[in-house]
Parts: C-alpha cells; sequence; structure tokens
C-alpha cells in the first residue's frame, strides 16, 4: 500500500526569492498553515568552499480530525506527529533540495516528501521550477490494516490540501520579497 | 483545540528563534542566495537559541532529534530497549 503523487509548479520569481520564501514559509504564515504547530532548526552546516548549506529542521504538525473509529482507538480527535525536514542548499548550482519525513507514528505509516526548486531551463534568471514527489506508505503488518488505510487517505488528501496552500502562501512571500526588494533599490537610488 | 495548537509559539526558546531565524532569512536572501557564500554569520543568535533548545526542549521525540542532529552536544540517553529485536514470543 503505497501512494505516490508528484506535483510541479512554476513560479515566475527567481530561484534566489522562491528559495528565501522557502525558508520562510512555516514561520511567516503561522494563521494559513495552521497545521504547522512547531518548527525548530536542529542543526545547521556551511560549506563555505562549496557554497553548499545544510540544515535539519523539526516540523511538528497536528492531523485533522481522525474519522469516528480511530478516535475511538486512539481516544484523540487529532494526532501530533513529528516530521524532520532535511535540506540541501547547493548554492553554487542554484539547487534547493528538501526531504521531509515522519519520525513519529512511522508504526502506522511513512510519508516522505522530496521536493525540489530549480532555476527554470528556459528563463533561469527570472523563473523556477518547484518539483515535489511524495509517497505515503501505509505499513501492511498494521494491526487494524482497514484504519490504517483510512488514515493513509486522510493523510494523502491533507497533503495535497497543504501543498496547495503552501504554494499559495510562497506566493505570496514571494510578492512581498519582490515588493521589498524594488523599494529598497529606491530608496538605495535616492539615497536613504 | 484551536488555542492549545498555539502553544508553542509562546515557548521560552520562541523569543531567541524568531531572532535567528530573522537572522538567518535576511542572511540567505541577501548573501548565501547571492553568491556571497564565504563566511558564516548569525553565531551568536544560533548559540544562544541552541543552547535554550538544549535546555527546555521537552518533548521526546524532538528530544531525540536533536541529540541526532548534533551528538557531541547531547549525550545518549540510555535506551536498552532498542536492542536487537529477537523473538517476541508472540
Amino acid at each position: 500500500m503505497v501512494r505516490a503523487y508528484t506535483q510541479e509548479h512554476v513560479y515566475r520569481h527567481p530561484w534566489d526569492r522562491v528559495t528565501t520564501a522557502s525558508w520562510r514559509k512555516f514561520t511567516d504564515s503561522p494563521k494559513v498553515l495552521s497545521h504547522v504547530t512547531d518548527v525548530h532548526t536542529l542543526s545547521r552546516r556551511l560549506d563555505p568552499d562549496q557554497g553548499t548549506l545544510c540544515t535539519t529542521r523539526s516540523v511538528t504538525v497536528r492531523s485533522p480530525q481522525l474519522p469516528f473509529i480511530l478516535r475511538r482507538i486512539i481516544g484523540q480527535d487529532s494526532v501530533v506527529c513529528h516530521c524532520v525536514e532535511s535540506t540541501v542548499v547547493d548554492a553554487r548550482n542554484r539547487s534547493m533540495e528538501i526531504v521531509v519525513r515522519n519520525v513519529s507514528l512511522r508504526n502506522i505509516l511513512e510519508v516522505e516528501e522530496r521536493s525540489k526548486y530549480s532555476p527554470h531551463p528556459v528563463h533561469p534568471d527570472r523563473w523556477t521550477v518547484f518539483q515535489q514527489e511524495t509517497s505515503i506508505r501505509c505499513k501492511p503488518l498494521s494491526a487494524l490494516a482497514a484504519v490504517a488505510e483510512k488514515v493513509e487517505q486522510r493523510c494523502a488528501e491533507r497533503f495535497l490540501q497543504n501543498s496547495a496552500k503552501g504554494r499559495e502562501v510562497m506566493e505570496n512571500i514571494c510578492k512581498y520579497l519582490e515588493a521589498e526588494a524594488s523599494s529598497a533599490t529606491s530608496s538605495a537610488a535616492v539615497g536613504i | 483545540m484551536g488555542a492549545k495548537n498555539r502553544s508553542s509559539y509562546a515557548s521560552p526558546c520562541s523569543q531567541l528563534r524568531a531572532e535567528y531565524h530573522d537572522c538567518f532569512n535576511r542572511w540567505y536572501s541577501e548573501k548565501f542566495s547571492k553568491g556571497q557564500w564565504d563566511k558564516e554569520e548569525c553565531v551568536a543568535e544560533w548559540e544562544k537559541y541552541r543552547a535554550c533548545l538544549a535546555q527546555h526542549l521537552e518533548d521526546r521525540h524532538l528530544r531525540r532529534l536533536l541529540a541526532e542532529a548534533d551528538p557531541a552536544a547531547f549525550p545518549k540517553e540510555e535506551d536498552p530497549a532498542h536492542s536487537a529485536d529477537g523473538s517476541s514470543g508472540r
């Protein structure tokens, strides 16, 4: 039981702006991405010779309200899930790769989301391509396979909804950064 | 549920986290992503934030993640349960 999804989106913003927005996605919009309850940076490593930056963040996500049967079994309305996000940015080659995996609830399901931001092949200095692969795997020996299937479906729906919301947040942050950059340029021109 | 979800934003490290993330975001957008990657910045902010996390992170899962991310700073707790998974008997 594996469900896999791939998504692609083109941001009409340059790579440096889009990847900046990606860092700010969870922390700037806590109201929109309300399923994300907490984000911490756990490690960071810069290689100043290669121009690579590696970081690890923890992302805490609250699930939507669980189906009735699960609420009865687990005894909670929703569950909190911890994920680890590992990011590698290669500034020299303008590549950002992000892998998110869940670390809790792994006895029920495993979710892996791989994302990549790279310059658009036709307009490398103006646009950015976002590619994402999500795989959701239910544990075959999970005590209640039928229930697990429900969880899987629920999570999949939520993942798709949230990644659409995430793109919207990203677009907004990009616009904001664009406006900020142009006002900084004009202030600089005026000599403020 | 609503208000409870946000409780983590009032955690003891949220201020230090915000300072670090602000610094990081600025460095990333103004320098690193534009080709100036030779110098690490926000080191003081990072140290303060890390020290706070090490002290206040109460969640067991997050604690383990932190330990894995930086084994030197967080000596592993004794965890005898994770030995070889022999026969469980049932």
